[in-house]
């Protein structure tokens, strides 16, 4: 009896050990359904499916979770988005953003305790409460941005997109101080931080030249472009200008980026009269999941005095690409062929961030996987074998990787742009259903036209309202301009699509 | 003077010698706004060196505006003291940083106007303002004739002010050097003469 109860503490402990909090619940399992309903245009369903993994009921089961942390906020953002209720949509990832917010206090003034427990022992990765991917906290910014400008709030998009680069300089300044003090803790405890060092671990899909070609886990071009595009629409060239730059050097050699910056001068100061500057950002695909591989790692421990050398199953998350489908081009009004360029892939940016991430995690497993299997041996020294063998039961059921990670985020971002006359235009671009079509309308002097081809459905996000910008237009144009801003697309001119004439009083003008 | 005079003046003069006393004991802050809440929350000197990071930030803003300030006012040009009409163009930002020019054009403006020796016209930036307004006054119907500002009574400017600012990053390993140029010009907008021009450098180096 008095063994059974040491071995239902020891047990215990080793649960305590692990961390309780969460570490039942699988989040890949979980997101694989909603993914699947938006994969095939049921985003209502979607919606259901978070709700109810997020609801207290179940939690105790393990089923749930009543405390609705920054990925629920993340994931019914993008949900509500895609469903075009950019209200709602933009309520649940301002939630999200405070909680990114106060994460930057605690980065800004007390980074040690973001820091500090990189080497703990209790903590499984799993219970730490989830902060968020870098990529994650960056892009949150960029996507509220968008959303503001379907609502036609180009001035709550431009404080977005000015939080987007303060929130990279934070980021920026922690994860320096980070690779510092993980270098240091692993020299101080002797461990080897390498993953390549892991025997079994898909090293390849780190090692892409696709992810290491980028320059972080969190800046991404798109971010940067569309700060430039946002900057220019409010007449504020000279913010443009390092928008379009940082999109360059974050994505060299792409010729659709260096256009935006060369035109530049020419569009602010040659506006075309009864024309939008329409950029298309089309996403594919969904954020690769993070899954847990179980990878027997060989730990030193001191045991009765002297040194020995333990096998432990410890668990590492790997992530695995699904390629998603991104057309080339897309067809306006049935004939223009305009070429999208890839500016943005995500899926390289969880993979960069998790190789980033790999010493930390790697430290802080080693670290784990030494106590428990000092928990083990005292296990088996005092319960006897049983004892042992229930302990590693139960280390081994509680070991597994932290799998959180924003799965609705689109795995691919490209982007085209068009001067077109204002007005309703038709666009048609080949998904892996076929070739869809779908109306959208060009209204005032800039427009963002966002799509989302997710397995076979099609996505458009249109604008609800467009403002006319102030900035732009402010000088009428010379009687002979200046060749046409560049405009990748051959314009045809739309049958009935008429210049505005001279310029009158907007509607709404007068308040 | 009777003597109970005499005392009372005595008395006051007592009185007020303690009253100030009192006051340089409890110092001027009581004569302060109260303070709402004890938060971690301080105010500081606006104008206060700011060293936080090496990006482009406050102290560089002022000291780049009251340099191009100070150098156009003693210009050739504007000391002459026929206030000339000036406009504001565009300062192109070269730099990966995204530095707001508009800022500091704005605090050269203010301080330009603050001396009363020129006067400025809307920038292109203000113009959909001012065209709006005028459009509103002339085209909708509601303004009292006599009071509707006439269209094509705006003055054109005598001189623009244009320039850039450049810097050059440099990162070692336990060293960030970043260099920064600002450049101004006045430019005649008749004859396209450049009447005057400045440079204004500053230099931040960080250890990391």
């Amino acid at each position: 009896m008095r063994s059974l109860s040491k071995v239902l503490a020891l047990g215990g402990a080793v649960v305590l050990l692990t961390g309780c909090a969460g570490t039942m619940r699988s989040y890949d399992a979980e997101l694989k359904q909603t993914v699947n309903h938006v994969a095939t245009g049921n985003v209502a369903g979607a919606l259901a499916e978070l709700e109810k993994n997020n609801t207290g009921g179940a939690a105790g089961l393990g089923l749930g979770n009543s405390d609705k942390d920054l990925l629920y906020y993340l994931e019914k953002g993008e949900l509500l988005r895609l469903g075009g209720q950019y209200e709602q949509s933009a309520a649940a990832w301002l939630s999200a953003d405070q909680r990114v917010k106060e994460w930057e206090e605690i980065a800004k003034h007390s980074p040690g305790k973001l820091l500090g427990d990189l080497g703990s022992v209790i903590i499984n990765d799993k219970a730490r409460r989830y902060d968020g991917q870098d990529y994650e906290k960056v892009l949150l910014s960029t996507r509220l941005a968008l959303n503001h400008i379907a609502m036609g709030k180009w001035g709550e998009a431009r404080t977005e997109i000015k939080k987007t680069h303060e929130r990279e300089a934070i980021i920026a300044e922690l994860r320096s101080k980070e690779v510092e003090q993980a270098t240091e803790e692993a020299k101080t405890r002797n461990v080897h931080t390498r993953y390549k060092d892991l025997q079994g671990y898909p090293v390849e899909s780190l090692d892409d030249p696709e992810v290491t070609a980028l320059k972080n886990g969190y800046q991404s071009a798109f971010s940067h472009y569309l700060a430039g595009f946002v900057y220019e629409a409010l007449g504020e060239p000279s913010l443009a200008a390092p928008g379009y730059r940082k999109a360059i050097e974050l994505r060299p050699n792409v010729r659709f980026l260096e256009e935006g910056l060369a035109g530049l001068d020419k569009r602010a100061h040659v506006g075309k009269r009864g024309h939008t500057d329409v950029l298309f950002v089309v996403e594919s695909g969904s954020a690769p999941a993070r899954q847990s591989v179980m990878i027997p790692l060989p730990v030193p421990y001191m045991a009765g005095g002297r040194g020995t050398v333990g096998v432990i199953p410890t668990s590492f998350p790997v992530i695995k690409s699904e390629r998603a489908f991104m057309p080339s081009s897309i067809t306006l009004d049935g004939k223009a062929n305009l070429p999208l360029a890839p500016v943005t892939n995500v899926d390289a940016m969880a993979r960069r961030a998790l190789k980033d991430e790999m010493p930390g995690i790697i430290l802080r497993t080693t670290v784990r996987a030494i106590a428990k299997s000092i928990a083990q041996k005292q296990a088996a020294d005092r319960g006897g074998a049983l004892a042992g063998l229930l302990v590693t039961i139960a280390a081994v059921a509680t070991e597994s990787a932290d799998e959180r990670v924003w799965r609705t985020l689109p795995a691919q971002i490209s982007l085209g742009r068009a001067l077109l006359p204002s007005g309703k235009h038709s666009m048609k671009l080949s998904g892996q259903a076929g070739e869809q079509q779908l109306e959208f309308e060009a209204q005032g002097k800039y427009t963002v036209i966002p799509v989302r081809l997710m397995g076979s459905h099609l996505y458009a996000m249109r604008p609800q309202s467009s403002v006319e910008m102030a900035a732009q237009a402010t000088v009428e144009p010379p009687a002979k301009a200046l060749p046409e801003a560049a405009a990748p697309v051959e314009e045809a001119p739309k049958p009935g699509a008429r210049p505005v004439k001279s310029k009158k009083v907007r509607k709404g003008a007068i308040s | 003077m009777n003597p109970t005079s005499v005392i009372r003046i005595k008395s006051i003069s007592a009185l007020l010698v303690a009253m100030s006393g009192s006051l340089l004991t409890t110092g001027c802050a009581s004569t302060g706004s109260p303070i709402v809440g004890s938060g971690p929350v301080t105010y500081g000197d606006a104008k206060a060196v700011e060293s936080v990071t090496n990006e482009f930030g406050s102290t560089d803003l002022q000291t780049m505006a009251e340099a191009m300030t100070r150098s156009l006012i003693q210009s050739a040009v504007i000391a002459r003291g026929n206030r000339p009409l000036i406009t504001i163009a565009e300062v192109k930002n070269k730099t990966s940083e995204y530095i707001d020019t508009r800022s500091i054009t704005d605090s050269i403006r203010a301080q330009m106007l603050k001396s009363g020796s020129v006067r400025f016209a809307v920038d292109t930036h203000a113009m959909q303002n001012q065209t709006d307004e005028l459009i509103r006054q002339n085209q909708t119907g509601l303004y009292k004739k006599g009071t509707a500002k006439k269209i094509g009574g705006m003055e054109g400017a005598d001189y623009r002010i244009e320039g850039n600012i450049a810097s050059i990053v440099k990162l070692g390993s336990s060293v960030k050097d970043v260099y920064y140029k600002f450049s101004l010009m006045l430019v005649n907008v008749e004859t396209g003469v450049i009447e005057w021009a400045d440079e204004k450098d500053i230099r931040k180096t960080s250890s990391r």
